[in-house]
C-alpha cells in the first residue's frame, strides 16, 4: 500500500529536500561547497548526541544526562592534559568517568526501577555539579600546548572531508552494525518492544539495560572530545542550555518513537540532516536565535501531527487480529 | 413488526482491507443473539458499528425502522444501545460505586449515598462487589461484573456483550445467565459475542455465524447444532480426532520426573503446594481463577517476582533450583507460554521471523555475539511451516495477525529455545476454533518427542482431552490427581470448586 510507505522517516527525507532544494534556489551562498561542508561539520556533534539519544529511547529509556556528561567529561580530560598529563592517561580517566555514570544511570533504572526520565535528569544535574566542584572549576577550559594528532579531531581533514563528520559517520555505523548485528543490540530492540515479553523470553533484561547506558556515556565523551578540539576549548555552561531538546528533536524527528522499539540510525541521520538544513539556511537568512527555536518546534510538531494521521493509533488499527 | 436493529449490506473497510462484507443483520425485540465466529470473522467490527465505535463505510444501520448513523459511543447510548468491551474502560483508581455512577455525578456528590445506592443495585443483581473497592484490586471477573452493572444501569433497549464470560467462573457465569435472562424479561434485546458455543447454544434465542467478514448462517438455535456452528465458523467440518477423548487410548507411559515441586507457598495465593511433572506426558492443571495455578507455574519458571515467595523446594531433575529472573530457568529448558500475550507475549513491532530470533538468541542456543540474518530466516520457515502460521506477507508485523497466529508465534518463539519443560497456561485463549484444534495437535505431538508439558486452562473440555494426567488446583494448592481414565468433567469441577 503506498500509504503504509509514507510513515515519517520519508516525510522527514521528503522535507528535508524539498528544503534542499528551496534553499539552493533562494539563498545566496547555500549551495556553495564551502557551506555544504560546513553544514555537515556543525550537526555533527548534534548527530553523534542524537545516535547515543537514539539507543535510549530505542531501548524505552531516555538520557537526559548526555549533555551534562559530554562537556564535563571532556573538559576535564583536557584540565588533565593541560595539567600535564599524558593525552591517553587522561583519556582513560575520562573514559572511566563516563562509564561510571553510566553504571549509576543505569543501576538506578534497571535495578531500583527510577524512571529513565527521572534518573537521568537528576544524573545529569550530580554530574554538572561534580564537574564543578572538584573536576573543573572554572566554566571554560581552553586547549594549550602544541598541534598534536588529538587536536586533529576536532579540526582535520580526511579527503577534504571534515573529522567530525567521519567521527560522526563512524558512530554512526558502529552503532548501527551493534543494533543490527550483536546479540545485545538485538535485546535492546525486545526490551523497548516490550519488556515483559524480554524478561519472560529470558534476555538479560537489567544487565542489557546497564550496557545501554554506559554505551551512551561513552557516546557523549566522543561528542564532548569532539566539541572541544573543533572549538578549541569547552564551556562546561552547555549542561545548562537547551541542547539537549534539540538532541531529542533530532531523533524524534527522525522517526524513532518514543514508546520504544521502533526505528535505528537510519531515522536519526535523517533527522539530523533535515535539522542541519534548516539551521544552515536559517543562519543564511540571519534570523534570530529565538526564531529559529519557534521554527524547530513547529516542525518537530508538524511532523509529530503528520505522522498521527498518517499512522493512526486507534484501537482498531493496533489491533488488526481483532476485527 | 419492526426489528429493533437492522443492519443492511453493512460494510466496513479498514484502509482498503474488508473487516465486514455486505452483512444484514435483525436484531428482534426481547431477544438474546448471539453473535459467533473465529477470530478476525468480523463479529466485533460488525457490533462495534452498531454502537458507534466505528462507522460503516457501506450500508446503513436502522433503528426502529429509522435510518440512524451513530458517530460516537455517547449518540449510541442516548439512543439505548450499550456496548461491554472485552477490555474493561473501568477507571482502575476509583471505587466500584464511583465508576458504575461515571459520567453521572451530581454537583455535589455524596460519597455515602452513592455507596449505597450502588450496593442495592448491585444486591439487585446477585453481584457480589464491594462498592467501595478501589476497581484496581479487583480480578478480571468482579471488573467484569461492574462493566455489566454500568451497562445495564444506563436503562438501554440493546446491551451487546463483547465475550462476556471469558473471565467468569462458572458460578458467575450461572449468575450472568440469570442476569441475562432478567433483561430479557424487562425487554431489553442483547447481542453477545462469544466463542464458546454451548453457551451460545444454551442461552441464546438466535444465533449469527460470520466467516471471514461475511454473514454465512442466521437463524434461530434449535435449528442449530454444535456441528453446524463449527461447520459454518470454520467452513469445514473438524476433523473428530483432533477432539478425541485421550481415555479412549490410554494415557502415556510416565517419563521420568523432571520437576519436583515441594510446599511452595507466595503471599495468600499459593499455599504450601506439591506436584511432580513427568517427561513425555501432559500435565493438565485446572483450576478457576483465583486458584493459583497461573502464580504456581510463573515461581517454576522464575517468572514471579520473588518478594512473596516464602519457601518451599524446587527441583529440577532432583537438583534443587529457585530462579529469580526468567532468564536462569530458560537456560535450564523450562519455558513459560503465557496467558496474556497482548501483554507480555510478543514483539508487536516486529516480523514473525524477528520474534522467533528473539527467543532463540534469548536462549544462548548459539554462543557467537554476532547474530546471523540466515539463522533467523531458517528460524521462520522451520516455524511457520510446522505450526501452520498465515501471514499475508513475511514482513507483516505480529500485531496484525489473528489471535490464532499470534498465539502460533508465541508458541513457536518459546518451542525455539529448544525446551525440556514448557509451561502452557491457557493456551488456546482468544483463539479460533481452527487453531484451537492445530494447537491441541500440536501439544500432543510435543508430549510424544518426549517433553514434559503442562497445560493450565480454566476450560475443562481442553483439559481433559489433552491430558495425561489432571492435577486439580483449588485456593493455592494442588488438590486432587485425576487419571484421564477417572475423570469427568463432573469429578473434576467438584474438586475445583469444593
Amino acid at each position: 500500500m503506498v500509504v503504509d510507505k509514507l510513515n515519517q522517516e520519508r516525510i522527514v527525507l521528503l522535507t528535508a529536500i524539498v528544503l534542499f532544494v528551496f534553499f539552493s534556489i533562494t539563498l545566496n551562498g547555500f549551495i556553495d561547497p564551502g557551506n555544504l561542508l560546513s553544514l555537515v561539520q556543525n550537526v555533527s556533534i548534534l548527530g553523534i548526541l542524537g545516535v547515543g539519544m537514539a539507543l535510549a529511547i530505542i531501548g524505552r529509556g531516555i538520557d537526559l544526562s548526555i549533555l551534562s556528561t559530554m562537556p564535563v567529561s571532556a573538559a576535564w580530560m583536557l584540565n588533565l592534559i593541560n595539567d600535564g598529563m599524558p593525552i591517553w592517561l587522561a583519556l582513560a580517566c575520562a573514559l572511566a568517568f563516563v562509564v561510571l555514570v553510566g553504571i549509576v544511570n543505569g543501576v538506578l533504572i534497571a535495578y531500583v526501577e527510577v524512571p529513565a526520565i527521572f534518573a537521568t535528569l537528576a544524573m545529569g544535574i550530580v554530574v554538572y555539579g561534580i564537574g564543578k566542584a572538584w573536576l573543573v572549576p572554572i566554566d571554560s577550559v581552553y586547549i594549550r600546548g602544541g598541534e598534536s594528532w588529538f587536536y586533529a579531531i576536532g579540526t582535520g581533514r580526511i579527503l577534504g572531508v571534515p573529522t567530525p563528520v567521519i567521527v560522526f559517520a563512524g558512530v554512526a555505523l558502529l552503532a548501527w552494525l551493534f543494533l543490527r548485528y550483536l546479540k545485545p543490540g538485538r535485546f535492546i530492540y525486545g526490551i523497548g518492544d516490550n519488556p515483559l515479553a524480554a524478561r519472560i523470553t529470558g534476555m538479560p533484561v537489567r544487565p542489557m539495560i546497564v550496557l545501554q547506558y554506559i554505551l551512551i556515556s561513552i557516546i557523549a565523551l566522543v561528542a564532548g572530545i569532539v566539541t572541544a578540539t573543533a572549538l578549541s576549548g569547552i564551556n562546561t555552561r552547555v549542561a545548562l542550555s537547551t541542547m539537549v531538546y534539540d538532541v531529542i528533536l533530532v531523533v524524534v524527528l527522525g522517526g524513532i518513537g518514543l514508546s520504544g522499539g521502533k526505528g535505528g540510525i537510519r531515522n536519526v541521520i535523517v533527522g539530523t540532516l533535515l535539522i542541519g538544513i534548516l539551521l544552515n539556511g536559517m543562519t543564511i537568512m540571519n534570523l534570530s536565535y529565538t526564531v529559529q527555536n519557534i521554527l524547530k518546534s513547529v516542525i518537530l510538531l508538524a511532523a509529530i501531527v503528520v505522522d498521527t494521521l498518517l499512522n493512526p493509533r486507534d484501537e482498531q488499527t493496533a489491533q488488526h487480529g481483532d476485527i | 413488526m419492526t426489528p429493533l436493529i437492522e443492519m443492511r449490506q453493512v460494510t466496513k473497510e479498514y484502509r482498503g482491507v474488508p473487516a465486514v462484507t455486505n452483512v444484514d443483520f435483525v436484531l428482534r425485540r426481547g431477544e438474546i443473539h448471539a453473535v459467533l465466529g473465529e477470530n478476525g470473522a468480523g463479529k466485533s467490527t460488525l457490533t462495534k458499528m452498531m454502537c458507534g465505535v466505528t462507522q460503516p463505510t457501506g450500508g446503513q444501520m436502522l433503528l426502529e425502522g429509522e435510518p440512524v448513523l451513530f458517530r460516537t459511543p455517547a449518540e449510541a447510548l442516548e439512543k439505548g444501545v450499550a456496548m461491554v468491551f472485552q477490555e474493561t474502560s473501568l477507571v482502575p483508581s476509583m471505587t466500584v460505586a464511583q465508576n458504575l455512577y461515571l459520567g453521572d455525578e451530581k454537583l455535589f456528590n455524596r460519597i455515602r449515598g452513592l455507596n449505597i445506592a450502588a450496593q442495592t443495585f448491585l444486591q439487585s443483581m446477585n453481584f457480589n462487589v464491594n462498592p467501595t473497592a478501589t476497581v484496581s484490586s479487583l480480578g478480571a471477573a468482579h471488573k467484569q461484573m461492574v462493566e455489566i452493572a454500568r451497562a445495564v444501569r444506563k436503562n438501554v433497549r440493546v446491551i451487546i456483550f463483547d465475550e462476556p464470560t471469558a473471565a467468569l467462573t462458572p458460578e458467575e457465569k450461572h449468575h450472568f445467565f440469570a442476569l441475562i435472562g432478567r433483561l430479557k424479561q424487562q425487554g431489553v434485546s442483547i447481542i453477545f459475542i462469544s466463542h464458546n458455543l454451548e453457551e451460545a447454544l444454551q442461552i441464546a434465542d438466535r444465533i449469527t455465524v460470520l466467516r471471514d467478514g461475511e454473514l454465512v448462517a442466521s437463524d434461530q438455535t434449535s435449528r442449530f447444532d454444535r456441528d453446524k456452528i463449527v461447520r459454518a465458523m470454520v467452513g469445514r467440518s473438524l476433523s473428530n480426532s483432533l477432539y478425541r477423548k485421550h481415555s479412549g487410548e490410554g494415557a502415556r507411559a510416565v517419563g521420568d520426573r523432571v520437576l519436583s515441586v515441594q510446599n511452595v507457598s507466595m503471599g495468600n495465593i499459593v499455599k504450601n503446594t506439591s506436584f511432580s511433572v513427568y517427561a513425555g506426558q501432559v500435565t493438565g492443571m485446572f483450576g478457576l481463577i483465583g486458584s493459583g495455578r497461573t502464580e504456581v507455574a510463573k515461581i517454576v519458571a522464575g517468572v514471579a517476582k520473588r518478594n512473596f515467595f516464602n519457601g518451599g523446594e524446587i527441583k529440577l531433575n532432583n537438583a534443587s533450583v529457585r530462579y529469580r529472573v526468567p532468564r536462569q530457568a530458560v537456560r535450564d529448558g523450562i519455558v513459560y507460554v503465557t496467558e496474556d500475550r497482548k501483554v507480555e507475549g510478543f514483539f508487536e513491532t516486529m516480523t514473525i521471523a524477528e520474534n522467533l530470533h528473539m527467543g532463540a538468541l534469548a536462549a544462548g542456543l548459539n554462543k557467537t555475539v554476532v547474530v546471523s540474518m540466515a539463522e533467523m530466516r531458517e528460524l521462520a520457515e522451520t516455524w511457520t511451516k510446522r505450526l501452520n502460521v498465515k501471514a499475508i506477507n513475511s514482513n507483516a508485523r505480529v500485531i496484525e495477525l489473528s489471535g490464532g497466529n499470534q498465539q502460533k508465534v508465541v508458541i513457536a518463539k518459546s518451542l525455539a529455545q529448544e525446551p525440556k519443560i514448557i509451561i502452557f497456561d491457557e493456551p488456546t485463549r482468544g483463539v479460533d476454533v481452527g487453531a484451537i484444534a492445530e494447537i491441541h495437535q500440536f501439544i500432543n505431538e510435543l508430549a510424544d518427542r518426549g517433553l514434559a508439558v503442562v497445560v493450565i486452562s480454566s476450560y475443562l473440555p481442553e483439559i481433559l482431552n489433552l491430558s495425561d494426567r489432571i492435577l486439580v488446583c483449588r485456593s493455592g494448592r494442588v488438590v486432587e490427581e485425576f487419571s484421564p481414565e477417572e475423570a469427568t468433567e463432573d469429578k473434576v469441577m467438584f474438586a475445583a470448586v469444593h
